[in-house]
Formats: structure tokens, C-alpha cells, sequence
């Protein structure tokens, strides 16, 4: 019996690297709305533990706030955005370009998740993907899930580190 | 004699401060020899395996007309030309003479066509002359480094007086010649000029940008202070001692023997082989003359001679074994190519050297103790002996003229080229062969201005054996080209290449393509 638990077990963990990666929580947003974007950090870089989560921010996504994370520091880069966005009647032109949280150590058996508020504009197509690269740095190593698909590649053209993505649905 | 010494120390410094110096083979060319072009190329790039100097580059453009405006930069292994932009339609030729680190020319040609193809020769070569003439010259150097110089050092170190030096003299006299035609020479050889060049500057000047210059002028010092040596009895055994280093230091500073990495062993090897050279064939000479004087002084002579030549055959066949397994790599090099024939060539003479010297040390020198009637035929061996060394000065200076097996390689590595609306990369894998190869990436963007990354991967799998992806980091040369060295690529057949370039933190492009790899 433990020699069969233990084919289950490798079988598992066969079948396991699709989740390896650094995903985002919530798969689906409205465009024009609203977006707790929750990146899950499931293992460090080739067992190394994590050091710092570097978030970049794409075009199209504004009013950018990371939620503070005990035993991590937050900074923000702030940039001009490519075009104008309309925010509660207000015109902005430059805000968050990219979030980074620093300090901490997330052991490779440890899991956690990096959180920041986000407002989808409108500028955005509905039902494409929005990617959010990620650079994971480690004590030794940096995993970069910075992979986007070209447009038309196939579901079946799977990349080794992708970026987090989010489907982005039409406003109802 | 406090000067003399720290002459001789510089002399050494000057031989083994040297960089990094080899035979340079061409790698690649951009755009392809041969090539059909819809429109006049901006440049013409050639890659070297090394650093190359230009010397003399020309463009013959499809009418037919040689374009003296071609501009022509080198940085590091890579020279570009770059084409006037009035090219017309045709056959266009771009033809060049860089020089490798060695201090040798390196020659050839580049033809491409623009629209359709025209007869555009490239320029024959005039170097018909001079080769014999550089030869030549190199065997004169030889005769004056080893006869002469070797010579006057072994009748102030061994013998103690000047007796019998009318053939070192001459060969001194012979060698200075040699030596300050071989600089003439080499210098129109690199610039592809006509011997009848050698009345302006120009070729008296460039051999200074490679090793070969100094290592010459290293050469004629040291024959000059030989010959003083010769005439003048007040310091004449450190002269003839500093001229002794000298040899050893001219040869250990130019030339692909003494080039070859490592050279931490190929430079001091061939400084060694120089010195027990030029102690061994210069001794020959004078001893000749010596025993056919038959005088009562000739013997301990001999015999101071024999004991110290003993361990200077040893040091000779050991350094030159040496640098021949590092020259050759594998031993099938000794009758393949040119350079190993001479070897062989080379091998057997001295084999007959060898075995005569052995009799002589032996056989007929301890026969000489006994009898004075030995002294004819030990003088004909001796005799025998010089005139089979000239024999190998003869074969040994052809090496000019032959790249060394090391140093080969295959004219025309595989070349993939892969585009899309963001970047270009080209690809060089050599020798594209299933085996060991080298990868050179040159990574631009799609307006083919260099792209700049950050860090660049070459990732390689061969689906239709089930090779898994295995992935290499490249490093950025000083070239400017990512370089990927030493890949074991253990099957031919289709390898899919993919090429991904961070250019920045979360921003990489990655490019594919397959590349069709030829059994070894």
C-alpha cells in the first residue's frame, strides 16, 4: 500500500507544473471596472526563496495602490502613461508604471500573495488577456514570468514562464 | 655590465609581454559570398575568429571600376566595409589582405551581386615573386640567428677564442640582410603591394602593428651585438650572451608556434627550442674547421662541447614536441595538411640529425682521443650535420606559408537568419556539424541597428530524436555579438533553435527557427 501512495504522489507532482507558476488569483475582470489584482507566488526560484516581487503595470491600468504586506517594503515607480485617462473627472497622464515589494523572504516552501487595487479603463479590449510581467528575484537566481503569447499563438504553444494573466470580459 | 644586463632582462620582457596573438581564419561574411542582392548592402561584414587587422582592402563594384572610397573600420574580430552608396547593378568584389595576430596576411575575397550578376573578377594575385623572395629572406634570418649567432656564442662560451669564425661571420653578415628584407617583405605581403614597393614607407611601417616587427628588430639587435661580440674582446661573452637570449626571445615573440594558447608553455617552449637551436647548429662551424686543425686544444673542446649538448638535445626534442602536439591537435594533421607534411618533413631530418650527432658524440669523438686519423671522418659528419640543418631551416621556414591544423576552420559555418517585425538575429553555429559547436548570436532590431539586451539565451532541441529543450546563456563579446561556446550538440539532424534577448527587466523577444545539422 505505501508503494502505491507513493506512484499517486509522483503522479501528482508529475502533473503539478502547470500551477508552478506565478498566476493571478482572479482570472477574469470587467473592463471598465475595478481589479483586486492577487499575485500567488507558489516557490522560489529553483528552491532559492524569494526576495523581492517586481510587478509591472500595463498600459490601460491606473490608480494603482498595493496593499502593504507585513515584513515587506512597497515602492512604486511612478511614469507618464501613453495616453490620457479619465478618473472620477479627473485627467491622468502619469501614475504607478511598476510596483515592487522588497525585504522579505518567502521560503521555496512557502506560499503567499502580493495584492494591489487597480482600475481597468476602457481603453482596454474586451475579451483579449492582460498580461502583468512579473520579475521574481531570489537570494541566488531570478525567475523572469514575463512571457506573452504573440496574437494567434495557439493554447497549445505553451510557454515555459509565462506572464499572470486576466481575461478581460466586455462592460455589462 | 650593469646596462648589458638589464638589456638582456628587457630583451626577455619585450618576448613574453606580448598579448594574445594566433593564426586568424575568416569565420563568417555578411552578406553571403556569392550572394544576389535586390539592393546595394550598406556594408560588407567579414568575422575573423580573432582580432584581424586591416591592411589592404579594395572594391571593384559591377561596372567593374576599383572604388578607393569604401570605408573600412575594424573592431576586434569583426572589419566592416562599408559601400559607397552608388553602387551600380552587377558583380561587386570586395577583396582583402587583414592581418592576424601572428603577424601573417590573411587573403581573400567576397563576391555579391546586386539585382543579377555580372562578370566581375577578383583582382588575381600578385604575389608571385614574393613568397620565394619571403622565404628566402626567412631561411637568411635563420642562418644568422642559429649559424652566426649561435656561433659567436660558442666561441666565447665553449672555446674561449675566435677561431674559425668565418662562416658565423658570413652568416651573421647574411642573417642582418634577412632579417631587414624579411621586414620589407612581410610588410608588402601584408599590403599586397609589389615587391618594387619596398622603395616607400608604407611597407616598412605596418609590420610594427602585428609582433612580427619587433620580433625582427629583436633579431637584428641581437645579430649586431653578436657581431661585436665577434670583434671586440672587452664584453664580448655578455654580448654574445645577450645576443644568445635574443634568439631565443625573437623567435618566442612572433610566429604560430610561439602564439598558441596556452602560451604561458608555447612561449617559453619556443624561447628554450631557439636557445638549444641556436647552441647546437652554431657550434657546428666553428668544431668543423677545429678538427681539421687537429690541434691538441681541440679535444677538451669537443668534449666540453659533447657534455652540455647532451641536455640541450633533450630540452630541444622536448620543447619541440610539445609545440608540435599543440599545433597539429590530432596526429592524422601530419600528412593531411601542409603544415603537418612539413612537420614530418621536418621530423625526418631531424631523426638523421639526431642519429649523426650520436655518432659523432659516440663514435668518432672518443675515436679522435685515440687516433688523429679519426678527424677527416668526424669532420665530414660534422659537415654532413650543418648541411642537413640547412635542409631543415629550409622546410621549417615554409611554416610561413601554412596555417597551422590548430587554427582551421571550415570556410563556411551554418548561417541562420531569422526576422520578425521586432528583431533580426543571425545565427552562426561552427562548424554546424552534430558535435562540438560554437554559436555567435548577433542580435539587431527590425531596422537592423544593433539591438541592445540584457542578457540573451540560446535555447536548442532536436524533437525528432526526443531531445528536450537544454538552454544556454550566451556571453556579450567585445565584439558586440553574444557568443555561446562549446554546445555538444550529439545528433545531426533538425535542431530547433530559439533565441530569447531581455531587453529589459520584463521585456524579452524571443525568435525561432530550425537548423539543419550535418553529421560530423
Amino acid at each position: 500500500m505505501p508503494k502505491r501512495s507513493c506512484l499517486i504522489l509522483v503522479a501528482a507532482l508529475a502533473a503539478s507544473p502547470a500551477d508552478a507558476h506565478v498566476t493571478l488569483e482572479t482570472k477574469q475582470a470587467t473592463v471598465g471596472g475595478s481589479y483586486k489584482a492577487v499575485f500567488a507566488v507558489p516557490h522560489g526560484c529553483a528552491g532559492s526563496p524569494t526576495v523581492k516581487i517586481r510587478v509591472q503595470i500595463p498600459e490601460g491600468v491606473i490608480a494603482v495602490k498595493p496593499m502593504p504586506k507585513a515584513g515587506w517594503n512597497v515602492d512604486v515607480v511612478e511614469g507618464k502613461y501613453a495616453s490620457e485617462y479619465d478618473y472620477h473627472g479627473n485627467k491622468l497622464s502619469s501614475g504607478v508604471k511598476e510596483v515592487a515589494w522588497s525585504g522579505g523572504k518567502l521560503s521555496d516552501k512557502n506560499y503567499d500573495e502580493f495584492i494591489m487595487h487597480t482600475v481597468l479603463t476602457d481603453s482596454l479590449k474586451p475579451n483579449t488577456t492582460l498580461y502583468f510581467p512579473v520579475v521574481q528575484e531570489c537570494e541566488t537566481g531570478v525567475s523572469r514570468w514575463i512571457e506573452i503569447p504573440a496574437e494567434g499563438a495557439g493554447p497549445s504553444h505553451e510557454s515555459k514562464s509565462p506572464a499572470p494573466g486576466v481575461k478581460l470580459l466586455p462592460k455589462p | 655590465m650593469r646596462l648589458l644586463a638589464a638589456l638582456a632582462t628587457l630583451l626577455l620582457v619585450v618576448g613574453f609581454a606580448t598579448g594574445a596573438r594566433a593564426h586568424a581564419a575568416l569565420v563568417s561574411v555578411e552578406p553571403a559570398s556569392g550572394s544576389i542582392l535586390p539592393s546595394a548592402p550598406k556594408a560588407v561584414e567579414l568575422r575573423f575568429n580573432e582580432a584581424v587587422t586591416p591592411g589592404a582592402i579594395r572594391l571593384i563594384d559591377g561596372a567593374g571600376r576599383a572604388r578607393d572610397e569604401a570605408h573600412v573600420n575594424a573592431a576586434g574580430e569583426t572589419i566592416s566595409v562599408a559601400m559607397p552608396p552608388d553602387l551600380p547593378q552587377g558583380t561587386a568584389v570586395v577583396s582583402y589582405r587583414v592581418i592576424s595576430q601572428d603577424g601573417h596576411p590573411i587573403a581573400g575575397s567576397v563576391i555579391f551581386s546586386i539585382g543579377a550578376p555580372t562578370a566581375t573578377k577578383p583582382p588575381a594575385n600578385a604575389d608571385s615573386g614574393l613568397n620565394t623572395l619571403i622565404w628566402l629572406a626567412r631561411i637568411g634570418l635563420y642562418l644568422g640567428l642559429f649559424v652566426g649567432v649561435g656561433g659567436v656564442f660558442f666561441a666565447r662560451w665553449i672555446v674561449g677564442s675566435t677561431v674559425g669564425m668565418g662562416v658565423s661571420r658570413a652568416a651573421l653578415i647574411v642573417g642582418l640582410f634577412g632579417a631587414t628584407a624579411s621586414l620589407g617583405l612581410l610588410g608588402t605581403d601584408l599590403l599586397g603591394l609589389s615587391p618594387a614597393a619596398l622603395l616607400t614607407p608604407p611597407p616598412w611601417k605596418i609590420p610594427f602593428v602585428t609582433s612580427a616587427g619587433p620580433a625582427l628588430l629583436v633579431a637584428i639587435a641581437a645579430m649586431l651585438a653578436a657581431l661585436i661580440a665577434l670583434f671586440w674582446a672587452a664584453h664580448a661573452r655578455m654580448l654574445a650572451a645577450i645576443a644568445f637570449v635574443g634568439v631565443g626571445a625573437s623567435l618566442a615573440m612572433t610566429g604560430h608556434a610561439a602564439t598558441a594558447p596556452p602560451e604561458m608553455l608555447t612561449r617559453p617552449a619556443m624561447f628554450l627550442h631557439g636557445l638549444g637551436v641556436a647552441f647546437w647548429i652554431g657550434a657546428l662551424a666553428p668544431l668543423a674547421v677545429m678538427v681539421s686543425k687537429s690541434s691538441a686544444a681541440t679535444l677538451p673542446v669537443l668534449n666540453r662541447f659533447s657534455s652540455i649538448a647532451m641536455p640541450v638535445v633533450a630540452a630541444l626534442a622536448l620543447t619541440g614536441l610539445t609545440l608540435a602536439i599543440i599545433q597539429l591537435e590530432r596526429l592524422s594533421a601530419l600528412v593531411e595538411t601542409r603544415y603537418g607534411l612539413i612537420l614530418s618533413i621536418k621530423l625526418a631530418l631531424v631523426l638523421a640529425l639526431l642519429a649523426l650527432a650520436a655518432l659523432n658524440r659516440f663514435r668518432l669523438t672518443p675515436a679522435l682521443a685515440g687516433d688523429h686519423k679519426a678527424a677527416p671522418a668526424l669532420r665530414r659528419s660534422i659537415l654532413l650535420e650543418g648541411a642537413i640543418a640547412l635542409g631543415i631551416f629550409a622546410v621549417v621556414a615554409g611554416w610561413r606559408f601554412t596555417p597551422p591544423p590548430r587554427t582551421i576552420v571550415p570556410e563556411t559555418p551554418l548561417a541562420v537568419h531569422i526576422h520578425s517585425d521586432r528583431a533580426m538575429f543571425q545565427v552562426l553555429v561552427s562548424p554546424g556539424k552534430a558535435g562540438m559547436n560554437d554559436f555567435v548570436l548577433q542580435l539587431m532590431t527590425g531596422e537592423a541597428t544593433p539591438l541592445r539586451a540584457k542578457e540573451a539565451t540560446l535555447t536548442l532541441s532536436l524533437p525528432e530524436r526526443g531531445i528536450e529543450p537544454m538552454e544556454r546563456s550566451a556571453e556579450l563579446g567585445p565584439d558586440g555579438y553574444w557568443h555561446v561556446r562549446k554546445v555538444e550538440l550529439p545528433f545531426a539532424g533538425r535542431w530547433h533553435v530559439q533565441i530569447d534577448a531581455l531587453v529589459t527587466d520584463f521585456e524579452k523577444i524571443t525568435l525561432e527557427d530550425d537548423i539543419e545539422v550535418a553529421p560530423p
